[in-house]
């Protein structure tokens, strides 16, 4: 028999421990690689739908007017190099097409190759030939702002080659696309680690195990002449070859599994950002080896540490852990980057870690020196020997807990809150658009002349269009303009997060003007602060009376009163929301049309416009909640497989009990008590650091990563769920080990005190 | 270039329409009435021209071009070979008076332009693409106007039109004067391009005296010369199996002219040519009455030619300048002034397509 | 007539070994009265072990009837096993002490508060049990966990402990097995002083002849019939 039968042999007689190990290595793979390929996937289309308008300029009218085909034209005739690019939402507001004339856009041929015609595949999506996105344009239906036309410009087009007329603008779409996007990534990327982590605490405690199990056996060979250099060789080379077998079918599981969640996560990702999921080249040879080094420095770390298979000293660990949370919390406190939140993250979890398994040792002792019944004091000495054998994947289901916590209380509250901010916002019943090439103010006419709705009703109208604003000097930034009058009730009513005395009469009055979030935390606004706000070539010098609630979209945003528009300003969009009170339907309708001399207005309710808005929501966070779920699951796998094997190692000792006269009802009572009470404490140490990790996404990571903040809000209905969960995950060790002794009635026929003999 | 042109244009449209068309060769062979309710035109022997209105655009028929190529010289004597080519390729055909609105950014038609200049052995060339119907490109026979994006060939007066082009390293503006009839080819203009009855409609005007300007990397040259220019527009040219093609406009000092092609294809070429005397009838010819013979090549590029036309006593050899006269476009293909020798002199172009 | 401890009837038992099955006892019989110590001896799979498993309800036989300490136990008859289990239980929580080769000690407790877990199950009061650690002369070692003590040490804090819950009857399989011989001397004179001290009856599972000679009766289960001096 040679070395390695002789080392396989401990497998042979365990090949439950050699299945566990295979499968942690399996599953870790398949979860990581999945997410990885997600991220993967969303990074190369988010950079690929960058990369097309990187730096590129547009051509504009200087008049501000909509850009049409006959500009195009002129353009062209003069020879310069311009294409169309008109980009149309889908139907179901799923992400959006891109018109574009691969005719045309040959002229960008040397321009990095990024418009040449090889570049541009007019394949579907989300380029189309800009005919069909004129066509789908066409059928949108008429409350949409109309998609307009850019015309893009290659590199070598310079403003004084323009006509008259026209001027050069920088292309881009949204002021923080790319950040945002690159912030979605950097969550995703996270989770992954995260999830990578995790995986590697669960395979270093599967490992280990079956390590200390065969100390004697390595014990045995030495005593033959074998050096212990060649049995961890040997060692090293069974595990590559276990590795090699496992992490390559996980690869494959992985990429099934972002198949899976690809089509709804890539749904999400076109709604948020409009960036298109292409199909990304199936890499796997990177992403084997990486999860073979994370194998074998997960399992073979105690190998490259001096004092080889010992194991770490207790002692100094709660010296550590605290020296851990202290930095960890201060700097999540202070880190101006979004980058050190998630280091100081890191930090505070790995300070947990050493922390958790300690501390329920630490009190288990405690509370068997407190109890005057020997079978309690047992009870609590078992507990804490099974913290201490149990640490890696304790604290891997504690950090996963905390995890799923935090995601919920995230994901909840921004439901809540946006339900509520959404409800404000359609507050009126009724939306109408204005059509084109009609004006708002015949309608606004008659609506004012109607007494049933100044009695009864309410209405306003809004003129959506682009702005700049600045402050002190500062380059101006573009933001969405709207100009709202009357100011109804439908408004003042909003929850305004900041705002000073009468924020709507000001507004009212022209005095003042009302900032979305986003924009406030962009240029650190606050109430009071005069910005500068130029509106179609005039300049306006506000002070900012309140901070509005936006979410959803990055960008900056405005609200002024509709009087101080100029009269040049171009809306982009214009509609009325009303709330008819006693004025029938049919004679609001009539009276619009009659209003614009057209036939047929559309008026959605505000059912419609939620579901649009809600739905866009849902998909994203769809994916996060799915990969938690998952990381859960392998979490209570590991724990539930940790905790047989660790069962089986003192499984005499529970047979004891049965030979001391304890039934086999009582034992397997005993046996729930114990591992019940290890997840539930579990669970318990978990909420703290759960309800900080929700801290720490609702107030350090959403405002630098999205632009605006949540109120913090906790959800005790969900932690007793989780509690739940993990005392149904002590149910079941108690129950696996209870068909264990439940199996036969036999004693072993000797029991070494070194198996499972620990105190 | 011509026909292979087109066929490329189909490539890259292919691409844009809904349905793609079957690209290649072949492509252009199909039944001609495959697409939509309305049918390509397919010219023959008697259809006949019509003047003006045959120098505009013919939305349906498939494929037409305007092509003009120009030996010139420059103040100091040098010669300069000139090239312009418009391309019209319809996707849908339809009928001439009634056009799509352009804001619906219309889809029935795509046009390419190409320029080159042959100079001092040297050859630059440039190619833009653009949608029809949007406006940008297009052609009107009266006055004649054949434009994309800024080049554009345009009547100053009713014998004299100004080309102008300008490219990233060179451009020209010059003025071309009408000095005869236009020439039919073939039966009354249509041209066959094959045995079994394929062809096109074909007209030149062979003598146009060209002045003007040209402007080569950073200089800028005064030229002189006479310019040969070609219409011609089909729905259905190459049958299946044919390969390429070789076409030649020779201007004699004699003050005849000639005009030759041969179709490559297994077997048998397809050859063809019209014989156009200083004065008298204008005669077409056919693979009896003229020979095409290849004497030398050039990396695979046949530079030096045998023309023969023995009725008239015609017994030529044609060769390209030194130097490489491929038009690197999405599709190349090789055109280059020649000079002729043998039983007469003169000048010409050479248009060669299908080798690599 | 004084009711022996225990009185075992036509036991037999087999176990599967792959496709075959080995019968371990055909046919036992045999009866132990209170105070008696009886010695069970045999080879390794002779059925020792299996047999003092037998007299304390770890396990079934297949067939024959076991008369314990007043409980009568009747395997003749299939079906019965469920409720013979809870009473087979109580017996071994307060009237028969179980003893192993080794590790019979928990070790996470001390093996004082091994003994007084022992003597709680057994409901027996903990103020003893820490003379019964001082009795085997370990009472300086009471608060040592066991992995803290030598074998010897462990052993006699075992028999602390079976002794602590003031038992009828003692199994003990191969108490001093694993020790050296002048340990298992040591062990086995205290488990014979403390039984002739109690009068607790006393089944011995051994291969060492010289030890079960200390008993009164021998079973010689390579022959299966007591041999040994008559009751």
């Amino acid at each position: 028999m040679n070395l390695f039968a002789a080392l396989f042999s401990h497998y042979r007689r365990h090949p439950l421990q050699l299945a566990a190990l295979a499968l942690m290595i399996l599953v870790a793979t398949t979860l990581w690689s999945g997410v990885r390929q997600l991220t993967e996937q969303a990074r190369t289309s988010l950079s690929q739908s960058e990369q097309v308008i990187a730096g590129r300029q547009q051509v504009v009218r200087v008049d501000g007017a909509r850009l049409t085909v006959s500009d195009f034209v002129t353009l062209r005739r003069v020879g310069l190099c311009v294409m169309p690019w008109l980009e149309v939402p889908r139907q179901g507001n799923v992400g959006l097409v891109i018109g574009v004339d691969p005719l045309a856009a040959a002229c960008f041929g040397g321009e990095g190759g990024t418009f040449g015609n090889s570049q541009i595949r007019l394949e579907g999506e989300p380029f189309v030939d800009v005919s069909e996105a004129a066509r789908l344009a066409e059928e949108l239906p008429d409350a949409e702002p109309p998609p307009s036309l850019a015309l893009i410009a290659a590199g070598n087009v310079t403003a004084d080659a323009l006509p008259a007329g026209y001027r050069l603008a920088d292309f881009s779409r949204g002021p923080d696309t790319g950040e945002l996007g690159e912030s979605f990534l950097l969550n995703l990327d996270a989770l992954g680690i995260l999830a990578l982590l995790i995986t590697a605490l669960l395979l270093r405690s599967v490992y280990r195990l079956g390590i200390v199990q065969r100390r004697d056996s390595f014990a045995l060979l030495h005593r033959f002449g074998v050096p212990p250099a060649q049995v961890d060789r040997r060692l090293v080379v069974e595990l590559l070859v276990l590795s090699v077998l496992c992490v390559l079918p996980g690869l494959w599981l992985g990429s099934l599994l972002a198949g899976l969640l690809g089509q709804g996560f890539g749904r999400s990702l076109e709604g948020l950002f409009d960036a298109p999921l292409y199909e990304a080249p199936g890499q796997w040879l990177a992403p084997a080896f990486t999860m073979m080094a994370v194998v074998l420095l997960a399992c073979l770390a105690d190998f490259l540490m001096p004092g080889g298979h010992r194991v770490v000293a207790r002692r100094g660990k709660g010296k550590l852990a605290g020296g851990f949370l202290l930095v960890g919390l201060v700097l999540a406190l202070l880190s101006p980057s979004l980058l050190w939140v998630f280091v100081a993250v890191a930090i505070v979890f790995t300070g947990a870690g050493l922390l958790t398994p300690a501390l329920i040792n630490r009190l288990a002792e405690r509370a068997a020196g407190a109890s005057a019944d020997p079978l309690s004091r047992w009870r609590y000495r078992e507990l804490a020997v099974m913290a201490r054998q149990l640490a890696l994947p304790v604290v891997a289901l504690q950090f996963t807990l905390a995890m799923v916590l935090a995601i919920q209380a995230l994901v909840t509250t921004f439901e809540d809150t946006f339900d509520r901010w959404l409800g404000q916002r359609l507050e009126a019943e009724l939306y109408v658009a204005v059509p084109e090439g009609r004006s708002g103010e015949a309608a606004a006419r008659w609506l004012a002349s109607q007494p049933e709705l100044q009695t009864s009703g309410a209405w306003h109208r809004v003129i959506r269009g682009r702005g700049s604003v600045s402050v002190s000097g500062s380059p101006p930034t573009p933001v969405d303009l709207f100009g709202l009058s009357p100011v109804s009730s439908l408004v003042t009513n909003w929850d305004l997060l900041a705002a000073d005395d009468d924020p709507w009469a000001t507004l009212t009055r022209g005095e003042a003007v009302l900032v979305n979030e986003q924009l406030a935390r962009r240029l650190e606004l606050g109430v009071g602060d005069r910005i500068a706000v130029e509106v179609a070539g005039e300049q306006l010098n506000l002070p900012i009376a309140g901070v509005y609630a936006d979410y959803g979209r990055p960008a900056g945003e405005i609200l002024i009163s509709g009087t101080l528009l100029p009269e040049q300003f171009q809306p982009v969009f214009e509609s009325f929301s009303i709330t008819p009170g006693a004025l029938p339907l049919a004679e609001l309708i009539r009276g619009l049309e009659a209003a614009w001399q057209v036939s047929d207005i559309t008026v959605r309710d505000n059912e419609e416009i939620r579901s649009l808005a809600t739905g866009v929501f849902d998909q994203t966070f769809l994916l996060t909640r799915a990969m938690t779920v998952l990381t859960l699951a392998l979490a209570a796998l590991a724990l539930l497989i940790m905790g047989w094997v660790f069962f089986t190692g003192r499984n005499w000792y529970f047979r004891l009990l049965a030979a001391w006269g304890l039934s086999r009802r009582e034992v397997a009572a005993q046996l729930t008590r114990l591992s019940v009470g290890l997840t539930g404490s579990v669970a318990l140490l978990a909420l703290p650091l759960g309800i900080w990790l929700t801290w720490v996404l609702v107030h350090r990571i959403n405002p630098l990563a999205f632009g605006w903040s949540l109120p913090m809000a906790v959800y005790p209905g969900f932690w007793v769920e989780l509690i739940g969960l993990s005392l149904l995950i002590g149910l079941g060790i108690a129950l696996l080990m209870g068909r264990q002794l439940r199996a036969g009635a036999a004693l072993p026929v000797s029991a070494s005190s070194l198996t499972g003999g620990e105190r | 270039m011509r026909r292979t042109a087109l066929v490329l244009l189909l490539t890259v449209l292919a691409g844009c329409s809904q349905e793609p068309e079957q690209a290649g060769f072949a492509g252009l062979a199909e039944d001609v009435a495959e697409r939509g309710q309305r049918s390509y035109l397919q010219p023959g022997p008697d259809t006949g021209l019509t003047f003006p209105e045959d120098l505009g655009p013919h939305p349906r028929h498939r494929i037409e071009w305007w092509y003009l190529t120009a030996n010139l010289k420059t103040e100091s004597g040098e010669p300069l070979g000139l090239q312009w080519t418009q391309f019209r390729q319809a996707l849908v055909p339809r009928d001439a008076g009634s056009k799509p609105a352009p804001e619906t950014w219309p889809l029935e038609a795509a046009w390419m332009a190409h320029a080159a200049v042959s100079w001092n052995g040297k050859h630059v060339f440039a190619e833009r693409l653009a949608r029809g119907d949007v406006g940008n490109a297009g052609a009107e026979a009266r006055p004649v106007s054949v434009w994309l994006d800024d080049w554009q060939l345009e009547a100053v007066e009713d014998d004299q039109w100004r080309l102008q082009v300008q490219a990233e390293n060179f451009g020209y503006d010059l003025t071309l004067t009408i000095n005869d009839q236009p020439v039919a080819h073939g039966i009354e203009g249509f041209s066959a391009k094959s045995d079994s009855g394929q062809g096109s409609m074909y007209f030149s005007y062979v003598d146009i005296a060209i002045s003007g300007t040209v402007r080569f990397q950073d200089q800028v040259l005064d030229v002189e010369g006479k310019g040969w220019f070609d219409r011609e527009w089909s729905s259905q040219f190459l049958k299946t199996g044919q390969l390429g093609w070789d076409w030649f406009a020779l201007h004699l000092d004699s003050g005849d002219k000639l005009m030759a092609f041969r179709l490559r294809e297994d077997g048998n070429p397809y050859v063809s040519g019209t014989w156009i005397p200083a004065s008298g009838q204008v005669q077409p010819l056919d693979s009896g009455q003229l020979a095409l013979s290849v004497i030398e090549q050039r990396e695979g590029v046949p530079v030096r030619w045998r023309i023969e036309v023995p009725e008239q006593g015609v017994d030529l050899e044609l060769s390209a300048p030194p130097g490489n006269y491929m038009n690197q476009g999405l599709y190349p293909y090789w055109e280059s002034p020649v000079g002729v020798s043998g039983s007469h002199t003169g000048e010409g172009y050479m248009e060669l397509t299908g080798y690599r | 007539m004084r009711q022996p401890v225990l009185e075992a009837r036509n036991l037999s038992k087999t176990f599967a070994s792959g496709a075959e099955r080995i019968a371990v006892l055909s046919g036992l019989s045999v009866s132990l009265d209170a105070g008696q110590s009886l010695a069970l001896m045999g080879r390794s799979g002779s059925g020792k072990s299996t047999l003092l498993n037998l007299f304390c309800g770890l396990e079934r036989p297949d067939n024959g009837v076991i008369t314990l300490l007043g409980e009568r136990f009747d395997y003749r008859e299939a079906g019965v096993a469920g409720q013979q289990e809870k009473r087979w239980a109580r017996l071994r929580r307060r009237r028969i002490g179980v003893m192993f080769q080794e590790a019979n000690l928990m070790p996470a407790l001390s093996l004082l508060d091994n003994v007084r877990l022992r003597a709680r199950l057994a409901e027996q009061p903990l103020e003893q049990c820490r003379t019964w650690l001082e009795r085997l002369g370990i009472g300086e070692l009471a608060e040592r966990y066991p992995d803290q003590v030598s074998g010897g040490q462990r052993q006699r804090a075992a028999l602390a402990m079976v002794f602590a819950m003031n038992p009828d009857l003692i199994l003990a399989d191969e108490p001093t097995g694993s020790l050296d011989r002048r340990t298992a001397e040591e062990v086995t004179a205290e488990l014979f002083r403390l039984q002739a001290e109690t009068g607790v009856a006393l089944v011995l599972a051994t291969h060492d002849p010289e030890l079960a000679e200390q008993c009164q009766v021998t079973l010689d289960l390579a022959h299966g019939a007591p041999a040994g001096p008559a009751p």
